[in-house]
């Protein structure tokens, strides 16, 4: 049965557990109350920072895969 | 009155774009450059090109006008959008470019083997293309609006006629390249007005504590004793939003066929970390207008200002729709927020990134139709001599056809352009999602379930969305919820989106149930293809 390649799984762990983190942290502790936060956590490294990071690994696992044959 | 300077960068954008198109078509030889661009395209203009087309006009407008509603909450659905985009890389890109069609409607045709797939998939996805076609006209009409401040109708026509021109003339080569300058300029757009906006307060400080100030639940979630808006008051809310246009990127016709257009797998993968570098950068900058759009609008927009309407957000875009013509005003609440910076360098600019992103979406949507009706249909279903000896010719004329259907539509749209991107992504999703994304990771993917889930979920939601908006009042009220009992407003689901899960549920059930299929067709189009993605 095909499956997708483990960097997959890990690239979703790493975007969906860092989204439930912060909503955690929204619902628990108010951190969309503090000053700036939400600009740092939700904009900067949850718009643009972490899907980039998905967005490297997904490419740079399966072409070094590729290189070791 | 129209700034000069404002029309004087709109020209240049136009000179620009013209000449680029000018060039490619000069290089476009035979069908296939038409269709794929003769699978030439590199990463970073590929990359590039993915973003320009994948965010539309529901980026640019309707993005910020639905922050301007819902409140920050609505962040969090801007950040699976662009997490989507590698998400796609090892579900579909990596796959769908090691098979290499024409079409997107060719891997359903072969991998389940049955050729009248072409027309099941093609109306489906046709369905989709009216609505983001349509969306882009009203893009049109709005920053053209914003450009030569007049009706909106007259924008809606002048718009649908550059498009046409720019999709007759230049085929995938010409939306590719000028798709790429298009990213660059609608991102460059985005950010300098998010920094114009940003400055105007004195800082990043002072701009979110203008926010608050205005108003105090905008930064609210669910777990907050009040909610900025009903639709983002629930956690299942804002899960419903982050997930519906999650995995568009990976499945919507018009992103997949761009990895058809590219060298090479090795290309599809990086041309995704291209696209998510400057998109990514766009929404940051989104996101910062549509948060700071209320405030700018209430404080400095020059109806405000000269007293001409009070300060209020929503007195002044209804001045829009009563002076202009906008049929749906809040489309025009990022347009209004950069008004309100009263540059018109910096209105110049996005006018130009708007009017780039309407035409890239609406040129890459009406080439996905062009391949449809002209290869698919025409040409391998009806064996039309026609299709077979003009195929260039045939596509401008059905180009012409679906944006002609487009302008008509744009003029009263059935509802803001982020509800028609949102219904389109559902529909689609729901309906060929699973039996794309599934028959290339599942060798028990079967045809009968590619057509009983697609007719089945097609036709259910359109019936939910439809019977949500027009009989409950809004898209995001299930459909079920007062038969079973519930206030309508108790279970909110954004555009229906319950039905992308039950969609691939469904599809798994009558795979399982119905005739497995041919093992040397399931070994070439499910296993091969997906060995080192």
């Amino acid at each position: 049965m095909p499956w997708p390649p483990k960097i997959f799984w890990v690239g979703l762990i790493l975007y969906y557990g860092y989204t439930v983190v912060c909503w955690l942290g929204e619902a628990t502790a108010g951190w969309n109350h503090i000053p700036l936060a939400v600009e740092v956590y939700a904009a900067l490294l949850g718009t643009w920072i972490v899907p980039l990071i998905l967005s490297v690994i997904y490419f740079y696992f399966p072409e070094k895969a590729e290189a070791e044959g | 009155m129209a700034d000069p300077i404002v029309v004087g960068i709109t020209v240049l954008y136009f000179l620009a774009i013209i000449a680029i198109g000018w060039y490619s078509r000069a290089r476009m030889k035979s069908a296939t450059d038409y269709y794929v661009a003769g699978r030439q395209i590199g990463s970073v203009v590929n990359g590039l090109a993915l973003e320009s087309t994948y965010l539309s006009p529901a980026s640019m407008l309707g993005l910020p006008a639905y922050i301007f509603i819902l409140g920050y909450p609505f962040w969090w659905a801007m950040s699976a959008i662009i997490a989507g985009m590698p998400v796609a890389t090892l579900l579909t890109a990596a796959a769908m470019r090691k098979y290499g069609p024409t079409s997107f409607a060719d891997y359903y045709a072969d991998r389940y083997n049955d050729q009248n797939l072409r027309w099941l998939v093609g109306v489906i996805v046709i369905f989709g293309a009216i609505l983001y076609i349509t969306l882009s006209i009203v893009g049109m009409g709005i920053f053209l609006l914003a450009i030569l401040r007049f009706p909106y109708l007259y924008g809606v026509i002048l718009g649908a006629i550059i498009v046409m021109l720019y999709v007759v003339f230049g085929g995938m080569i010409a939306t590719s390249w000028n798709a790429a300058f298009q990213a660059v300029l609608m991102t460059i757009a985005a950010v300098i007005a998010a920094i114009g906006m940003i400055n105007y307060f004195g800082g990043l400080g002072e701009f979110h504590a203008a926010v608050l100030a205005n108003n105090p639940k905008f930064f609210n979630t669910p777990a907050d004793p009040e909610p900025n808006h009903i639709l983002a008051g629930t956690w299942l809310g804002v899960v419903g939003w982050y997930f519906t246009w999650h995995y568009g990127f990976a499945t919507m016709p018009y992103t997949v066929v761009r990895f058809f257009t590219v060298m090479d797998m090795k290309t599809a993968r990086r041309s995704i970390f291209w696209c998510t570098l400057f998109a990514g950068f766009f929404y940051l900058g989104l996101e910062i207008i549509g948060a700071g759009a209320k405030v700018m609008i209430e404080k400095a927009h020059p109806l405000v200002v000269s007293g001409a309407v009070k300060a209020n957000a929503l007195a002044v875009l209804k001045y829009y729709a009563t002076n202009f013509g906008v049929g749906t005003p809040l489309d025009y609440s990022m347009v209004a927020a950069v008004e309100a910076l009263q540059n018109p360098w910096i209105l110049g600019i996005l006018a130009a990134g708007g009017l780039a992103i309407a035409m890239s979406t609406a040129a890459g949507w009406v080439m996905v139709v062009n391949v449809i009706v002209t290869r698919d249909w025409a040409d391998m279903m009806l064996r039309s001599k026609f299709a077979k000896e003009n195929p260039v010719l045939m596509a401008r004329i059905i180009s012409v056809i679906f944006l002609a259907i487009g302008m008509v539509i744009a003029i009263n749209p059935p509802g803001l352009v982020l509800d028609l991107s949102g219904w389109a992504f559902v529909v689609i999703i729901a309906a060929i999602g699973p039996s794309l994304v599934l028959g290339l990771w599942w060798k028990g993917a079967t045809r009968t379930a590619t057509w009983i889930t697609a007719i089945i979920m097609f036709v259910l939601h359109l019936y939910a969305w439809l019977y949500a908006k027009l009989t409950l009042g809004h898209h995001s009220f299930f459909f079920l919820g007062p038969a079973l009992g519930l206030p309508k407003t108790a279970i909110i689901t954004p555009h229906q989106v319950w039905a992308i899960p039950v969609g691939f549920l469904l599809f798994i059930v009558i795979s399982l149930l119905t005739k497995k299929p041919d093992p040397e067709v399931v070994e070439k189009y499910c296993v091969q293809l997906t060995e080192k993605v």
